[in-house]
């Protein structure tokens, strides 16, 4: 990858940028509800003292002048303080980072390690019953609301066989001093297996809840993309020479069969990261996912507006790194 | 910190890790949400309160009646309509082994009355909570006077939302410390925040056993709390059945059924301080006519609604006060479930063949107001169910003499003081917060105005009565329940009650 290339796609970040920024403050501006009202609630207040909190969280400037010190503030990396919170936005947000990149990570992992090879099975027993099977699976696994298969799992697991705990990310004695502050990796670090375990107890349904949509995307993609690529000649030509079955399926026809598969699961995990405030709110994980949800109910414009343009940070990335796997797996794109 | 005392709090930790981790008692809540801020003076938020309230005590606390009762305070008297002077219980230490003085009180209060007073340049939100408050002062060791600018007979029932912070503590770590650290006089310290995830609280030892009036009185039962946040209700029914946790709030009336069937675990209900009802836009055509209002209120059967519903935990209202509240009118009209009469106030206001209106709600409600509008069909009262999201609705309604444009709006207001101040002036006042029905009496104006500042209690009382009874007569809104707040705990809690004011005390709780 050229080093030019890279920059290029830095600075394309930056209208990118811009604009999600300008959107963003504009739809939060014209939604009705004002956070001050909902702030207040049912409490009685006086006009005088409702002012003061509007000047106090700066919406008594025109929306214009917001906008240009909200961009102004933002470029020296100062996202200003959530009204809710009273704290800097970013460190809210930075303490629930970690848990919603976890999750999304081992849902990444799920939905890989599953996919592949189901996909390439159903491929190479194409129009089986175990193909069939997968059809219709991995359409239900689309299909599926996040939010009633995770209630569903919850049931099933939690409750009932009370084999993993209902929410949250780690157990109360399970604490582990942070240094990555992903706890299954600090968890290990610490060498404390325990606390691993539980760890890992914890983020196994929301994982497999989160994943379950992509899983089926990838197992789709793979089976479609084997499919083809065992039509190929050369695939005819290594059958010809009477190479072992599973040799030509492993060695020459998965290789290029995982590169659609690669790339759509780069793209795809974007999407993992805004089905976290479903699966969070579900499984009490506290993640960004939920935080951004309830803070979208209570017009906490300022969290809002930062979360929205880490998404929009993370998207632009994770379509680049999409980009670039695409042509290191096949040398004959170029970008 | 040096080595030393590192390798002592090492292997103390090593100890307590090597013990079964079951000697402890704990005690666990599944909590709607997490906490905005652990700072007592820098939040408008009902949950945030309930859990600062574990960690902070007030001056003045609430019994399982609503009676306000000295809680930091030793006692308080009213001294004239503008002044009331508190004495301080002695030796009250904070958390961290300091004695609480009345330095602290007013430091507490100066902090969120002053304009900028929080000493970021940012003031309180809670200021407007505290009235025309306007001075602290410190008459002696044990006394301190609050100074009103005008009569206010609402300050005992707002101070127990106002929670006595330490003035070293706060100049120490400032106000952005104060929102993550804590240093109260709680029966519990803060032991760890896990922010979005839980709230671990652990025993304060040296607790002064808070208000004598409240036994038993002591240090908390359990040596953890812990508050786990579960937004989800259905999830938190889940962690209630499974075991995990000991309390749930906001228990969903459809699960009151499955938690009552587990023989784990039970229901617990209180009188809720939430007054539900539908505004009728005043300002439009239809409902500008009082035959029309009459007839709306006659075609809603509410025992039904309640019933089936609701699950009989609600007790209808006939006007807009709980039936806990303070001056609560008893004697007021019922306007009776008749369809009959219904139809024909509407082709007596000129409308034989029904009309055809709309009805706002919020997602939460929309079962609810469903089976409501099902209802005012019977009666040719043809309505459209449209739900809204929260923040838009009350741009739409709460819109303080603003033009209005929609039809009826189910809603609902909440009074955790149980004063009528609180519910009434809001939703009742011309042009006032909460008036959705867009309704205007300035008769009914004079009578709240003059109560807000009546100090004789009796007076004050006789005039809210008159007030209910006024507005019964022009039925701006259809005054439908007052819903309890429902609770799911488990059988192996003891010596807990929920609370009418929504708060969660786990003073005196108990887990076997």
């Amino acid at each position: 990858m050229p080093l030019g290339k890279l920059v290029e796609r830095l600075v394309h970040l930056v209208p990118v940028l811009l604009g999600v920024s300008l959107i963003v403050f504009m739809m939060m501006a014209l939604t009705p509800g004002d956070p001050v009202e909902i702030m207040i609630g049912d409490q009685n207040v006086s006009a005088e003292d409702e002012a003061a909190l509007r000047s106090d969280l700066g919406l008594d400037k025109p929306i214009a002048q917001r906008f240009l010190i909200f961009v102004g503030n933002a470029v020296q990396g100062d996202f200003g303080l959530s009204f809710y919170h009273r704290r800097p936005v970013s460190e809210v947000i930075a303490e629930r980072l970690p848990a919603t990149i976890e999750l999304s990570l081992v849902a990444l992992i799920i939905a890989l390690v599953t996919a592949i090879p189901l996909g390439v099975l159903a491929a190479i027993r194409k129009n089986s019953i175990f193909d069939k099977m997968a059809t219709v699976g991995s359409l239900l696994g689309v299909s599926l609301p996040g939010f009633w298969f995770g209630i569903l799992l919850l049931m099933l697991f939690a409750v009932h066989l009370q084999i993993l705990p209902v929410s949250g990310r780690i157990g109360f004695d399970s604490e582990v001093e942070p240094i990555t502050h992903f706890l299954l990796i600090d968890s290990l670090l610490h060498g404390r297996l325990d606390a691993f375990w539980d760890a890992l107890s914890h983020i196994i349904l929301p994982a497999i809840t989160l994943g379950l949509p992509m899983t089926a995307i990838l197992m789709r993609v793979t089976r479609t993309s084997m499919l083809e690529v065992m039509r190929q000649d050369y695939i005819t030509f290594a059958e010809a020479k009477g190479l072992k079955r599973t040799r030509i399926i492993f060695r020459h026809a998965l290789k290029n069969a995982l590169i659609p598969t690669v790339s759509v699961a780069a793209i795809e995990t974007g999407s993992l990261l805004g089905g976290n405030m479903i699966v969070e709110t579900v499984f009490g994980w506290p993640g960004l996912g939920r935080l951004v949800v309830e803070s979208i109910f209570l017009r906490n414009y300022p969290l809002v507006q930062a979360a929205v343009l880490f998404y929009a940070v993370t998207y632009v990335f994770l379509n680049f790194f999409a980009d670039i796997l695409y042509t290191l797996l096949n040398p004959r794109v170029k970008l | 910190m040096n080595l030393a005392r590192r390798t002592l709090i090492a292997s103390a930790t090593a100890l307590l890790v090597a013990l079964p981790a079951a000697q402890a008692s704990e005690l666990r809540v599944g909590f709607t949400r997490d906490a905005d801020t652990l700072d007592p003076a820098n939040h408008r938020n009902r949950e945030t309160e309930t859990l600062i309230r574990n960690i902070y005590d007030g001056l003045v606390t609430r019994d399982a009646s609503m009676n306000v009762v000295p809680e930091i305070a030793e006692s308080f008297t009213q001294v004239s309509p503008t002044t009331y002077d508190f004495t301080i219980r002695e030796g009250i230490t904070f958390h961290d082994g300091t004695p609480l003085t009345v330095e602290d009180v007013k430091f507490t209060f100066d902090r969120m009355i002053a304009d900028g007073g929080m000493g970021d340049g940012q003031t309180s939100p809670r200021k407007s909570l505290l009235g025309p408050l306007t001075a602290v002062e410190i008459l002696d060791d044990t006394t301190v006077r609050f100074t009103l600018s005008s009569p206010w007979p609402l300050l005992p029932a707002m101070l127990p939302f106002q929670e006595i912070v330490s003035k070293d503590f706060v100049e120490k770590v400032g106000t952005a410390g104060l929102a993550t650290q804590t240093n109260g006089t709680g029966p519990f310290r803060l032991a760890d925040w896990r922010k979005g995830d839980a709230i671990i609280l652990e025993r304060f030892e040296d607790y002064y056993g808070g208000a004598s009036d409240i036994p038993p009185v002591g240090t908390a039962c359990v040596e953890r709390a812990i508050f786990k946040f579960i937004p989800e209700s259905a999830s938190r029914v889940a962690a209630l059945l499974a075991g995990d946790v000991h309390i749930i709030n906001e228990l969903p009336p459809f699960s009151v059924a499955q938690v009552k069937a587990n023989p784990n675990t039970d229901v617990m209900a209180v009188n809720g301080t939430r007054s539900f009802f539908i505004a009728m836009n005043m300002e439009n055509e239809l409902f500008a006519d009082l035959k029309v209002r009459q007839a709306l209120a006659h075609a809603i059967d509410k025992d039904l609604i309640v019933d089936r519903i609701l699950g009989g935990n609600a007790v209808p209202i006939s006007g807009i006060l709980s039936p806990d509240a303070f001056g609560k009118n008893t004697e007021l009209p019922a306007i009776p479930y008749d369809p009959e009469k219904a139809r024909a106030l509407l082709a007596e206001a000129g409308y034989p063949d029904g009309i055809d209106v709309v009805m706002d709600t919020t997602g939460a409600y929309k079962d609810t107001a469903q089976a409501v509008a099902s209802l005012l069909n019977k009666a040719g009262i043809r309505t459209t169910v449209t739900v809204g999201e929260a923040g838009q609705l009350t741009s739409k309604w709460r819109t303080k003499g603003g033009a209005k444009s929609g039809d009826m709006y189910f809603t609902s207001w909440g009074n955790g003081s149980l004063d009528p101040y609180g519910i009434f002036n809001p939703t009742h006042r011309t042009d006032d917060r909460g008036n959705s029905a867009g309704y205007s009496n300035p008769e009914l104006d004079a009578l709240l105005d003059a109560a807000a500042v009546e100090t004789d209690r009796a007076k004050r009382a006789d005039l809210y009565r008159e007030a209910e009874a006024m507005a019964a007569a022009d039925v701006p809104y259809v005054y439908l329940w007052v819903p309890q707040d429902l609770y799911g705990v488990s059988k192996r809690l003891s010596g807990w009650q929920p609370s009418a004011d929504s708060r969660i005390n786990l003073h005196d709780a108990c887990v076997d």
